[in-house]
């Protein structure tokens, strides 16, 4: 048998090897084999702990296979290879190494068998992953990127907090179920839904998956709020509160959607609404919950990927983003594979029957019927609306074929576009394959489930609400149709809690405190500067002193009384004899002191040095 | 085209409610889904709650000018 190696290295050494490949098309070859590999390497996984080092008295295990670790992991690999496809034509090396080390840290969290080794991939995918927004190069994606970095080293701190009090109460770092309840599994949870984006903690995904590099957004979409799925599948199944806020999360998305004018934000508050479902189908927490969990986040990485693959083309070709800029060019003439690629992922997040997303979003909801929950359920149900109505109908008319306002004009020139680079294309062919093959055969997917799947996505009942469902929808869409349009304004969301008192920190920080340090700075330099002039002569101290007090008082007196002016005679000769005094230098020859004062003060030295030698050792 | 796809949408809009009148509905968690069209009456009704709920929203504080945070 094959010597298999942890997926996650297979990424991270290529993530090392990729500089050294000068040759650009050998570069690409090794950038589409690396995944392959990846694969074959799952393919020959089984069920069982591998790779176990002890380190410091802990176990540290690089891998648990099991079929919950499994699915994440196909599907990791999957979309790392379809995203390469996608960024092959990029020719800054440092993206690819960026992406392929946050492939490899995803995989690693994924087959990670303790908490410790988990951590440490966790915070490996948080600084890889950064870079993807930073190489946009333009200010707002430097802003966004720091503002990202500073969230998920916030959730780091939590969970790490959270780890180190749960090792010392259990004396485990065995990475599995843990009982809510305490601060340890607080902590610990805080961590994961701030990177599964759960609201109030979301901003950090709508900020900055927008402004990240057009290739780069692709891969950013597929690992880390669905390896929080994943670590939350593992540790808190049936966690009543995470029933609600994915509820809450599924509609929040949707309601910021609709406000959307930037095409890739409107995708990601639907990221933050899909994953909603996923937190929801955890909190469930039944066998057919986790399991519509798992099936959901395999779907979603797919059609998110599609969706996004097509919304970035359209930004690649044109340059533009918003909605407000696209409208009115007809873009539908000059990019019809590009849109007919992106519909099947609108159709797919929307679940319309023999797409992906039918087959694993029917069955969260179904898992909310089988456990009597009806606010859950019609809350799922509504965000299923507003998702066909925006990722389906509003974000591609708007992009395509878009009409102008009344009263508007589009400015004169005219957007050169056309159908983005092959390698695009096929990367976005692929997974449109891959999202209508899973819809199409459901059993591919539901075979790998960690559950035994009872659930039948086609039945007529099913089939029959959905088509409905959606086509009512598309109805009331177009009577809204002009109403949906961008607007060019941005909205406030959590983030604002960071932006704008940042702001007022930031002047906090620049007047007041600045000043504090410029005055106590100001005030030490002074005395460092007497005392520095006063050490000249120590001799002299003594008089000067006295010299300096009775010139004070003499002015304190003096000014009271109204002869001040006859006086002023006195205080300027006091004043030149402390000069003078003051700029007398230590001259040997006038001061001749015995030796002996010399020795009393080293004896007296001594004495203090002992008794307070004395003093502590009692 | 534009034509053809407005027929469709009406007899697929037509079809799908006739049917849901017509198939059993024994097997359900719910009181409203034994009614055949409550899917088509909650996708229309939800959107212009979605769309309405979430403009109004918008422009009662949510939405700020671009230059926002700058």
């Amino acid at each position: 048998m094959i010597d298999i190696v942890p997926p996650a290295f297979i990424f991270i050494l290529g993530a090392i090897l990729i500089p050294f490949l000068r040759e650009r098309r050998l570069r690409q070859v090794f950038q589409l084999l690396i995944p392959l590999i990846a694969f074959i390497d799952l393919l020959y996984m089984h069920k069982g702990t591998y790779w176990v080092y002890n380190f410091l008295g802990y176990d540290l295990i690089l891998g648990r296979v099991d079929k919950l670790s499994m699915v994440f992991g196909y599907v990791f690999v999957i979309v790392a290879f379809l995203g390469m496809v996608y960024a092959l034509h990029v020719r800054e090396v440092g993206q690819h190494v960026a992406a392929f080390l946050y492939i490899g840290s995803t995989l690693g969290v994924t087959f990670a068998g303790d908490i410790v080794t988990l951590f440490v991939f966790w915070e490996i995918m948080a600084v890889t992953s950064v870079f993807l927004i930073w190489y946009q190069r333009d200010k707002a994606a430097l802003d966004a990127g720091f503002r990202y970095i500073m969230v998920h080293i916030f959730g780091g701190c939590a969970l790490l907090a959270g780890i180190i009090i749960h090792v010392s109460n259990t004396g485990s770092t065995q990475f599995g179920f843990i009982e809510y309840g305490g601060l340890a599994s607080q902590l610990i949870l805080l961590g994961f839904i701030i990177n599964a984006a759960v609201p109030p903690f979301h901003a950090w995904l709508s900020d900055s998956y927008p402004e990240a590099t057009v290739t780069g957004s692709v891969f950013l979409t597929a690992f880390t709020t669905k390896s929080a799925v994943y670590v939350l599948l593992r540790t808190f199944p049936g966690v009543e509160i995470l029933v609600w806020l994915g509820a809450i999360m599924a509609l929040y998305g949707v309601v910021y959607a609709v406000l959307e004018n930037d095409i890739r934000r409107l995708l990601a508050y639907h990221i933050i609404s899909q994953v909603g479902y996923m937190v929801c189908g955890v909190g469930l927490g039944t066998e057919m919950a986790m399991n519509g969990a798992t099936a959901h986040a395999f779907c979603h990485i797919l059609y998110k990927a599609l969706l996004f693959m097509g919304a970035s083309a359209v930004i690649y070709v044109t340059g533009r983003r918003k909605l407000t800029e696209l409208q009115g060019r007809n873009l539908y003439k000059k990019m019809p594979i590009c849109l007919s690629l992106y519909m099947i992922g609108g159709f797919s997040i929307s679940a319309v029957p023999l797409f992906n997303g039918f087959i694993s979003k029917t069955m969260v909801v179904a898992a909310t019927g089988e456990l009597h929950r009806p606010i859950i359920h019609l809350l799922l149900h509504l965000a299923s609306i507003g998702t066909f109505l925006h990722t389906g109908l509003k974000l591609p008319y708007g992009i395509w074929f878009g009409r102008v306002p009344e009263g508007e004009t589009i400015e004169e020139e005219e957007i050169e576009a056309a159908e983005p680079p092959l390698n695009m294309l096929i990367a976005m062919g692929m997974t449109a394959f891959l999202c209508i093959l899973t819809g199409v055969y459901p059993q591919i997917l539901y075979n790998i489930l960690p559950y035994p799947v009872h659930y039948h996505p086609y039945t007529v009942n099913h089939v029959i609400g959905m088509m409905q469902l959606l086509l009512l929808t598309a109805g009331a869409f177009w009577l809204y149709i002009d109403k949906l349009g961008g607007e060019p304004k941005v909205s406030v969301d959590t983030d604002w809690f960071y932006r704008k008192p940042g702001i007022l920190i930031l002047w906090f920080v620049s007047n007041p405190l600045q000043d504090l340090r410029l005055r106590l700075q100001r005030f030490f330099t002074k005395m460092v500067a007497t005392i520095t002039s006063l050490s000249k002569n120590p001799i002299l101290l003594p008089e000067i002193t006295a010299r300096y007090f009775h010139l004070k008082i003499i002015n304190r007196l003096y000014q009271a009384s109204d002869t001040y002016k006859d006086k002023i005679n006195e205080i300027k000769e006091l004043e030149s004899k402390l000069a003078a005094a003051k700029e007398m230098r230590y001259d040997e020859n006038v001061y001749r002191r015995p030796i002996g004062l010399g020795v009393l003060i080293a004896i007296i030295l001594l004495f203090l040095y002992g008794l307070i030698y004395f003093i502590r050792l009692g | 085209m534009g034509r053809k796809l407005k027929y469709l949408f009406f007899i697929g809009c037509g079809l799908s409610m006739l049917i849901g009148l017509f198939i059993s509905h024994e097997h359900v968690h719910f009181w409203w889904e034994k009614i055949g069209v409550f899917d088509a009456l909650f996708g229309f009704f939800g959107c212009i709650v979605i769309v309405l709920g979430s403009k109004a929203l918008g422009h009662h504080g949510i939405q700020k000018d671009e230059d926002y945070y700058d």
